[in-house]
Order: structure tokens, then sequence, then C-alpha cells
């Protein structure tokens, strides 16, 4: 039986999270909420992304960046953890690799720091609670 | 205590739970309670510092908060595992976190902190001179009382 992958149309947009040679975009999220990690992880991962690491505060975030570079694409950073906090992760990550890609995941009353991210060399911010349509907007703008 | 701290909170819990839960929310009739009261069996609790003092709870019952995380997962969740635990913490931060954004933009400056959640049978909670204002939200989850103890630092 022919199947729809034999006849794929030629008008269905590719995932957003494929590159242009087929392979998936990288994803590091960092987020001391499993609940949100998961999330974000859903979202990306039903759009064609890979998450190949997740973090739970800044340091760890830091370390597993340059541990894993230059295999991630993409990194996903919470605002507010433990230990060191995604504004302070995402400065050594800039130092480390000053092409990063870094989005900032930030709750509501975070303008401020959100500048300051933006300031600091984040590429966009996703305003929680997280929305499907936002969440792939912003990573994939950033992408382009 | 004065209504324009606890609107902000019930306002927002509701704007928050119609979208995170995605069903009909009622809002039930606000109530004062000045002495110890019983807690249902889950509470977020986060506290607040600054010109104004004192916590906001948000209190359900088990059964109420394995339903909200099964719910905001999307996937049955049976028992209260980390990762029922993080969802209604960040359920309390969500809310919290809007309400104070309205709070700062009214001229009141305080902090947070992060919410830490109890669980367990028969706990009650008694706060010293401040009196609580508690809105029950009626969700299709369950009931989850919004209870705020705020009070003007002396």
């Amino acid at each position: 039986m022919k199947t729809k992958q034999d006849f794929p149309s030629i008008n269905e947009r590719p995932p957003d999270g494929l590159k242009d040679d087929g392979t998936k975009v990288r994803v590091l999220v960092v987020d001391d909420s499993i609940f949100v990690a998961k999330q974000i992880g859903q979202i990306l991962s039903s759009e064609g992304y890979e998450i190949v690491a997740t973090a739970v505060d800044g340091k760890e975030g830091v370390d597993k960046y340059k541990d894993m570079f230059p295999n991630v694409d993409i990194v996903t950073m919470d605002i507010t953890m433990p230990r060191m906090d995604g504004i302070t992760a995402l400065e050594q990550i800039m130092a480390f690799d000053k092409n990063a890609k870094v989005v900032m995941i930030s709750a509501l009353g975070k303008e401020e720091l959100v500048k300051k991210a933006l300031l600091l060399g984040a590429k966009n911010y996703i305003v929680k609670p997280l929305d499907r349509k936002k969440v792939l907007e912003r990573i994939s703008s950033v992408l382009k | 205590m004065r209504v324009e701290y606890i609107n902000p909170f019930v306002e927002t819990a509701y704007s928050i739970l119609v979208e995170v839960l995605g069903g009909e929310v009622k809002r039930d009739n606000l109530y004062l309670k000045s002495t110890s009261m019983p807690v249902m069996g889950v509470a977020a609790l986060v506290g607040l510092a600054g010109d104004v003092e004192g916590r906001v709870l948000f209190d359900m019952s088990m059964e109420t908060a394995l339903n909200i995380a099964s719910k905001m997962n999307d996937e049955k969740i049976d028992t209260f595992d980390e990762l029922a635990k993080a969802t209604i913490t960040e359920l309390a931060n969500l809310i919290t976190a809007q309400a104070v954004t309205k709070l700062h933009e009214l001229g009141f400056k305080f902090d947070l902190t992060p919410p830490a959640l109890f669980t367990g049978e028969r706990m009650e909670i008694s706060d010293q001179n401040v009196e609580a204002l508690i809105v029950p939200m009626i969700t299709e989850q369950g009931k989850i009382e919004v209870n705020v103890a705020i009070r003007e630092r002396m």
C-alpha cells in the first residue's frame, strides 16, 4: 500500500527543528523546574528539535555548554535559578562563545532582567506561561 | 488588610488558571480569617517582604493538586511525585509573578521568596497579627483557595 511518504506534498512545510541538511537542531534546556523543562522539551521535540541535554541551574548549564561545544545549536535559559542565575550563566556562555544562541525564559515582571539579558547577547526571550505557538515562533526566529 | 493588595492576586489567579487549565473557573465569595486555620493538603507558600510584608498561600486538596498536575502535563499523574510538585510550584510562581507585577505598577515595592510546597494531613497555619483574606477559585479540577495575608511594614 502506498503511504503518505511515497507522495510527499510539495507544499508541506518542513518542521522548524530540522536544519537544511536534514539533521535536527540541538537544544540545551537550562531550567530548575522539571515541569518547565519537560514542557519545553515536548513542544520542541514535536517540531523536530532534539533536546541534547538539560541542566537544573546556571552553573550546570554553562558546564554542559562548554563540554558539548560545538554540538549545541540553541540554549533555552531560565532566569531565576539556584546556585547560578540565568543572567550570569548567559554572560559566561557568551564569553566562551560569542556566537551562542541563547533564548531567555522569563516569568512576568522580570522586564529589567530581560532587557539586561538582551544587552548581554541573548537572542530573544519567552514569557511564561509557555504557549506552543509562542515558543516555536521565538525559537525559530533565532535560527533564521 | 487593604483590598488593593488582594485584587491583583485574585485577578491573576483567575486569568492564569483559565489559561493553564483551559476550562471554566468560577470565583466564590471572599472571606476573612484572623485566627489559625486548617489547610487542605497541598499548599504552595510565597513570602513577600518590602514596603508590604506577609505571604500568599495557594491551598488545595491532594486530589485537586493531582488533577491540576495531570491537566498541566497532559498526562495522568496519580502520585504527588517530583513532576507534580514542580507543576504546582510553577503554578504558584506564574500567579505570584504576574500579581506582583501589578502591585509594583501600583507603587508597592517588595521582593518574593521562591515558593515552598507543604504537603500533609491536618496541617494548620497561623498568622500573628495579620488577617488573611481567602478567595476560593472553583476549577474543573477542584477548588483552590488563594489565601493572602499582607500588611504594611511597621
